[in-house]
């Protein structure tokens, strides 16, 4: 696998329609490797619609994604124009991990089998090789002791904490992370903002929808701020957080900092 | 909890060991076919001794032993009609010609017929059990099939599958029996007992169950099908997504994320269809074969005795109660996550 | 359940109707005054009946041809519906053919019909529990094979070791069942609501041979080639009588003259010969 690429995920001109509704009107984005953003802005923006179209769990009407430089998906009117063959697409998509706002771990699994299907039956690796490193991973989320549970026998946080493993597990090079602690307990959000805060700090590039305001502003290399499906300001967490220059950002950082 | 949980569960063993070790006893207490038989009178005797010399046999023997209790009779056809009953109980024989005992006789030997013990596996409540076991098995791989081609996002194999489960749905499934046993090899010119070797003598029988079991199976997989479908919708969309992100088919998704969780939501239909096979299974009268029920009818109009329905019923029950409780062991096996 | 209400408005009307059905019977008598020059009609007065002029038949429709449904589908036709209406029609009855199941046909009579005509076979058995008009046909049990099946059957013990279709509950059924239990000869008994399903299981290859009643058998000989009968058992005929309620003995007087009269007239030779052909006799 060449290393020899400029950005490691890149959009132009993304768009999507549900319907006669415009979620996303032509967002560019370019993300290098190593580089953490946070997406922040009212719900409704197209945060995490933008953030699902890029792993095709959602399908654009129009723009182009471009995956380590190669031209990975391109659509115009609802129409694939032209795309990467299947298989090197699938290879692809193995690079992006996703964490859910529900978590959506697999119940009926306990959490040990949960890290380690993915890599067993997709990647067809050796199951012992899996279940060392499903360990090590579950130790670095803190719940290494929690390996032979159910789900349903861990509270919020773990969970997402064994979905950040689960979805590492499959050595991605980019996390996408869309609204990871939105679904918790107030008490439960920092041990899963920690695990993503080291995380980061490992060199690992992610993208963030998220509302902790202070999470992004300490972990962010750049801060997109959207509003109605666009990119209304983008820059350094300094910049969005203490001079922001459009009145919407303004009104939503006041609105958010207040309550 | 776990302990009274444990105290619960030794209680039920010691009853079940305590009985199955008094019904031991009691059969070995029983007298033997030997015993029953020597009772004969003995103008019994003298045509029994005459059939052995003739080509056409006069006495039937009837010999039921049901565990704990048998049951013989002698009885001869012709114009001159004699019949002895005995039932042996706990060591003594008793004359079972009228009274209590008559009763009891009737209750052992109607019970052994309905069960089919000394039958093949395609009589009485042998026929029920696998029957209806096989179908619902059949029926619900098929329809795990059918349901995934009905959510399918091919057309083709979404219409098709929709089609079939109207078809099956839509018509008796007395008339999907006759269509299988009589007018599909009617028309392709086979026999359904050809399926076995000439020489076996059950062939025959053989051949009708398979056709039933054919017909079971086709039927209960189109209703099956929507149990499945509907099992595999109620699983929550988030399960697709996490699998999907994670790299796993379409297939893979299916097999070791969707379905195993929706099994435990379709058992207890699956459940429900199993009662409904177990009643239908008496449509097999239809193609020759006996089913609890049917035996049960028959043995009300060759014999009169409207008592016949007292052991069906409790043959019935104690089916239904077995395979429900093996229905919820199957449940709790699968919801031990929750 | 239902069966039981029957019976019970039936035995009523019938303990507190004696009177009207006298007077019924009065009127009846009036009615037939006229024709009494020509042919005068039997005396039923004492004839216990379920309704005015009627005369209602339980029959199981379906075992040709001794009564089968006509093309239409709902018109009774058969060798029992030709004698049972000529019957009738001596009583000055009308006929009314109640098609009933052949299981519990008999615990019909006397509920939700008057008599049985469907071709039933006097048995001892049987007549402990109801009483027969005079038989009106003979029957004999018969080995019925493909036409090209080079088998030979010389007696029921030939069977031994084959697949024999019959009718559940018929003497067919009682005859080779007897042969099975006795250990007379070893055979798979395949039994069938439907005279019909047999003859089609022995064509689709099911099973080695049907054995049925020879009148039935002829009827269907006559009207297939696929089939041929290789034996009729002689030594034990049957007789076919009209089944009716055991205190009702004075309907079967009434229909035993009926049923002489016929023969007299020849009428009952003549609907053998054009329901079973005259080679059948």
């Amino acid at each position: 696998m060449s290393d020899q690429y400029e950005y490691i995920l890149k959009t132009e001109h993304v768009s999507k329609r549900f319907g006669t509704l415009e979620v996303l009107k032509d967002i560019n984005l370019s993300v290098k490797k190593g580089e953490v953003i946070c997406i922040i802005g009212p719900s409704g923006a197209g945060k995490s619609t933008f953030l699902r179209s890029l792993n095709q769990l959602e399908k654009i009407t129009s723009g182009k994604i471009f995956i380590r430089d190669e031209l990975f998906l391109h659509r115009e009117n609802d129409h694939t124009v032209d795309k990467l063959p299947r298989e090197k697409q699938q290879e692809l998509l193995l690079e992006m991990g996703m964490v859910f706002q529900r978590f959506n771990l697999f119940p009926h699994k306990t959490v040990l089998q949960n890290v380690c299907e993915a890599p067993i039956i997709v990647k067809k690796e050796k199951k012992e090789d899996v279940e060392k490193r499903a360990k090590e991973l579950l130790d670095r989320v803190g719940l290494s002791e929690k390996a032979d549970e159910y789900p349903s026998r861990l509270s919020g946080g773990q969970q997402q904490r064994v979905a950040i493993a689960r979805a590492l597990a499959m050595n991605p090079e980019i996390m996408l992370f869309d609204e990871p602690t939105s679904a918790l307990d107030p008490e439960l959000v920092g041990d899963v903002l920690k695990v993503m805060k080291e995380l980061a700090e490992s060199g690992m590039t992610m993208l963030c929808v998220t509302h902790e305001m202070g999470f992004a502003r300490e972990v962010a290399d750049r801060v997109l701020f959207m509003a109605d499906g666009i990119i209304a300001e983008e820059g350094t967490p300094e910049e969005i957080f203490t001079s922001p220059k459009a009145e919407r950002t303004k009104n939503f950082l006041n609105a958010v900092l207040e309550a | 909890m776990k302990k009274s949980e444990m105290k619960k569960h030794s209680g039920q063993i010691i009853t079940a060991i305590v009985i199955i070790v008094i019904c031991i006893i009691l059969g070995l207490l029983k007298p033997g076919r030997e015993t029953l038989l020597s009772m004969t009178s003995p103008e019994m005797q003298k045509m029994i001794d005459a059939d052995a010399s003739s080509t056409r046999k006069r006495v039937t023997v009837t010999y039921n032993s049901l565990f704990i209790i048998n049951y013989a009779s002698l009885s001869t056809s012709g114009a001159n009609v004699m019949s002895e009953r005995y039932v042996g109980f706990l060591g003594k024989v008793y004359q079972a010609d009228e009274g209590v005992m008559k009763v009891v006789g009737q209750m052992v030997n109607y019970t052994y017929r309905m069960l089919g013990v000394g039958e093949n596996l395609m009589h009485g409540a042998k026929l029920t059990i696998t029957l209806t076991t096989l179908t619902v098995l059949f029926g619900v791989l098929l329809g795990t099939l059918l349901a995934l081609g009905k959510i399918s996002k091919k057309k083709i194999l979404s219409k098709l599958s929709g089609a079939y489960i109207f078809f099956f749905r839509g018509t008796p499934l007395l008339i999907q029996i006759f269509v299988v046993y009589f007018t599909v090899p009617g028309i392709f010119g086979f026999a359904w007992r050809d399926l076995f070797n000439v020489n076996d003598a059950e062939a025959v029988y053989k051949g009708a169950f398979i056709a039933a079991l054919i017909a079971f199976a086709l039927n209960s997989g189109a209703y099956c099908a929507e149990i499945v479908r509907s099992a595999i919708q109620s699983i929550d969309k988030g399960q697709f997504e996490a699998a999907k992100a994670l790299g796993m088919s379409y297939g893979q998704t299916m097999t070791r994320i969707i379905i195993p969780q929706s099994i435990r939501r379709m058992i207890p239909n699956v459940s429900n269809e199993f009662i409904m096979v177990l009643k239908d299974a008496s449509l097999v009268f239809a193609i020759s074969l006996m089913d609890i029920t049917t035996v049960s009818k028959n043995i009300m109009t060759s014999e009169g005795s409207y008592l016949v329905f007292i052991p069906a019923l409790v043959i019935y029950l104690v089916i239904t109660a077995f395979f429900g409780f093996i229905f919820d062991k199957i449940e709790k096996k699968f919801s031990v996550y929750e | 359940m239902k069966k039981k209400v029957l019976a019970l408005v039936c035995s009523a009307v019938m303990l507190f109707g004696l009177t009207a059905c006298g007077k019924e019977a009065e009127t009846v008598t009036d009615t037939t005054a006229p024709a009494q020059e020509s042919k005068p009609a039997i005396d039923i007065s004492a004839a216990k009946l379920m309704s005015d002029g009627v005369l209602n038949v339980g029959c199981e429709v379906g075992y040709p041809p001794f009564e089968d449904f006509a093309e239409d589908g709902t018109t009774p036709k058969g060798y029992d519906v030709d004698i049972i209406t000529a019957v009738a029609d001596k009583l000055g009855l009308k006929v009314n053919i109640i098609n009933t199941a052949w299981d519990g046909i008999f615990a019909g009579i006397g509920v939700n019909y008057d008599v049985v005509c469907s071709a039933v076979t006097i048995t001892p058995e049987r007549m402990e529990t109801m009483i027969f008009s005079t038989p009106y046909i003979n029957n004999y049990q018969a080995v019925v094979l493909l036409a090209d099946d080079p088998k030979e059957v010389k007696s029921f013990n030939d069977l031994d070791g084959m697949s024999i279709a019959l009718q559940k509950e018929t003497t067919s059924d009682i005859l080779m069942s007897d042969y099975k239990s006795t250990g007379t000869i070893d055979i798979q008994i395949v039994a069938n609501e439907k005279v019909t399903s047999c003859f089609t299981q022995l064509q689709n290859g099911e099973v080695d041979a049907v054995v049925v009643d020879s009148t039935v058998a002829d009827g269907y000989i006559n009207s297939s080639k696929d089939f041929k009968i290789v034996y009729e058992d002689q030594s034990e005929p049957e007789q076919f009588g009209i089944a009716m309620a055991p205190e009702n003995t004075a309907l079967q007087a009434a229909v035993n003259q009926a049923l002489k009269e016929l023969e007299e007239e020849g009428f009952i030779k003549e609907t053998y010969d054009y329901w079973f052909g005259a080679a059948a006799e």
